[in-house]
């Protein structure tokens, strides 16, 4: 799996580095004492935060295969007699799939329009030359310090005047907004370390900016562009800040809201909230799943831009 | 993303200016006709700036609307004192700094037991973080089978942070939660926690540290792996070579060379503990009392939860407060890579 995350990256982007490294070899990265003690412990430790990174998913899908009167006994995490009956009812009769709906639709949206606005301004500040352009990009990579809490509130009044407070664009606009640091960052790295003489021969060929863009640029930034998606696309699944105070009508929930309506209820009914919890993990964990390796090889583009 | 990367990839763009744009032409220019050349080479550049700005258009106007309208209203509004229903604001100047940092008999002192806290988170996340991801990316480099399994695992609680993983902890910390049962069946019944962990003043901050922690984990893994993969074999093999044995290597090479990358995760992590807050708003509230209240709850409560007293130029006010911190920290972090650097 390493190696064929470690083949993968740098093939468009002109031996960015680690050229040198010969493939699956990595001397120093293994305990010269290759004993069988060295290898057992080693093993041992990988498997203990294996546990614990999943600890609360299992007790999570657990809590989700129990029914109501074993989720209150607590008891073990096999649940004694597994049933399908908590999710569906959660399912069912919560309207989770309107609620799932609204989320995809948000963040859909949102991470399609982040990859769009800020793949072109990335193209700008890392290829073209126009006045102003180093000032716009300290400006984008100061707003990441920008406390979120300190927008929050004329976010919310703003859109109140716009009369877009409680519809789903009211929450996509400001979420691409605040994506714009991190995708510039990014983006703007990984562009710049495309060769320039690759823009040069196609505009001796007579290419355009937008078509210089859109195929040389944008096919060979692919690791960085996925990247940008999932860690638009995560966050935007699991925002609860501005969602909350902004969402009132039930019909627009996403999906955290409504697990947090639920747990708002009087009585917590732990199974059916750890399989609205379930509902709302695995598409995310499906999703990162089916994207991870690009995503690995982003980041790192991202680290050593 | 530390204040290094950031100087030097803005200095970086105009680099490869001068020989993309107008250079190669400048060369080629014959003296026989320099005017001409010139007339056209700064058309080529015009045109280049139209596209520039064609491009950075939407990021723009988008900004413009979300972004300085948001920021321009924030700041102005911490120096006013306003409930969100007055029909105007009353101007108070810096009253509402001063008000939070030491004048307000109610505010003050809440700031000052919210600011110890997440001084502690500060303090404890980016140590931790670090203390756990680098010899776990060690250690996982080194593994021959399963390594690819393993990171999946290991990430997977970066991918699902939200109020979703936030509630399963709740629930294995409950007073008849997964945790007590674990202590109980490996003979630890004594750390076991009567309330829940969550409902005990003394156990309350330490846990949202280690929940705090258990989601940090995995990004800075990552990146130390991904570091680590990097690393010019050549070194590690002349180090070995000197006869350094693995923890040695470890500790006298590696760790040194993959400073930059401890002083990127060091900076997110404090950066996420000084400003977030949702994990805290999901999970405690900031309670039992206050015990778990930090600067960034705090600031939301003034602007949302306070019901109609005047607290909105307050939480505004907090905000830039947090603002100013992340760059001071920001700064020192960049001062301290250069330092080692």
């Amino acid at each position: 799996m390493s190696d064929t995350v470690r083949t993968v990256p740098l093939r468009g982007r002109a031996g960015a580095s680690s050229g040198a490294t010969p493939r699956g070899r990595r001397p120093g990265g293994r305990p010269a004492t290759g004993t069988v003690v060295a290898r057992t412990v080693i093993g041992l430790l990988l498997a203990a935060y294996a546990a614990i990174s999943l600890y609360p998913f299992l007790w999570m899908v657990s809590a989700a295969f129990k029914d109501n009167q074993e989720v209150v006994s607590g008891g073990h995490l096999l649940p004694r007699s597994p049933t399908l009956q908590t999710l569906a009812d959660t399912w069912n009769k919560l309207n989770f799939f309107d609620y799932f709906l609204n989320s995809l639709k948000v963040t859909v949206l949102t991470t399609v329009l982040v990859v769009v606005i800020y793949a072109a301004a990335s193209y700008a500040f890392a290829v073209l030359r126009f006045p102003g352009r180093t000032a716009l990009y300290r400006l984008f990579l100061v707003l990441l310090f920008v406390p979120g809490v300190v927008t929050l509130l004329p976010i919310v009044l703003l859109e109140h005047e716009l009369d877009i407070l409680g519809t789903h664009w009211g929450l996509v606009l400001p979420f691409v907004n605040g994506s714009a640091p991190l995708a510039v960052l990014l983006l703007t790295n990984s562009f710049s370390s495309i060769p320039g003489e690759l823009r040069e021969s196609a505009r001796v060929d007579g290419a355009g900016e937008p078509r210089i863009f859109a195929t040389i640029y944008l096919p060979l930034a692919r690791p960085a562009l996925i990247t940008i998606a999932l860690l638009t696309a995560i966050p935007t699944w699991n925002e609860y800040q501005l969602t909350r105070v902004s969402l009132n009508d039930p019909d627009t929930y996403t999906l955290p809201i409504a697990l947090q309506a639920m747990r708002s209820e009087n009585v917590v009914q732990y199974n059916s909230l750890m399989a609205a919890a379930l509902i709302m993990v695995v598409p995310v964990v499906i999703l990162f799943f089916s994207a991870q390796r690009y995503f690995v090889n982003g980041l790192m583009g991202a680290v050593k831009g | 993303m530390s204040g290094e990367t950031i100087a030097s990839d803005a200095r970086r763009p105009s680099e490869p200016g001068p020989s993309a744009g107008g250079g190669p032409r400048g060369t080629r220019r014959r003296p026989a006709a320099p005017e001409r050349a010139e007339r056209a080479s700064r058309r080529a550049r015009l045109r280049e700036a139209a596209w520039g700005y064609a491009f950075v258009g939407p990021a723009l106007v988008l900004f413009g609307v979300m972004g300085v309208y948001t920021i321009v209203y924030g700041f102005l509004l911490s120096f006013a004192e306003w409930n969100g229903f007055w029909p105007q604001w009353n101007w108070v100047g810096l009253d509402n700094y001063a008000d939070l940092l030491w004048r307000s008999p109610v505010h003050a002192p809440a700031v000052r037991e919210a600011g110890v806290n997440t001084l502690w988170v500060m303090i404890a996340v980016p140590l931790l973080t670090v203390a756990i991801s680098f010899p776990l990316a060690v250690i996982l480099n080194s593994a021959r089978r399963m390594s690819g399994l393993l990171r999946s695992v290991y990430f997977l609680p970066y991918v699902t942070t939200g109020i979703a993983v936030y509630f399963a902890w709740q629930y294995i910390l409950e007073p008849n939660g997964a945790i007590n049962l674990l202590l109980r069946s490996v003979g630890l019944g004594s750390l076991e926690q009567p309330q829940g962990f969550l409902g005990n003043p003394d156990t309350a901050l330490p846990t949202m540290i280690v929940v705090m922690v258990w989601s940090s984990v995995p990004v800075a893994m990552l990146l130390y792996l991904t570091g680590l993969q990097a690393l010019d074999n050549s070194l590690l093999e002349a180090a070995q070579l000197d006869g350094a044995g693995w923890w040695r290597t470890q500790l006298s090479v590696v760790w040194p060379l993959l400073r930059p990358i401890t002083a990127v995760i060091v900076l997110l992590n404090l950066r996420d503990s000084l400003q977030g807050f949702q994990v805290f708003l999901i999970m405690t509230n900031g309670g039992p009392g206050n015990s778990t209240n930090v600067l960034g709850l705090e600031t939301y409560r003034l602007a949302f939860l306070s019901e109609l007293a005047p607290t909105l130029g307050l939480a505004s006010a907090l905000g830039w407060l947090l603002f100013l911190a992340a760059l001071v920290v920001a700064i020192v972090n960049q001062r301290a890579l250069r330092r080692v650097g």
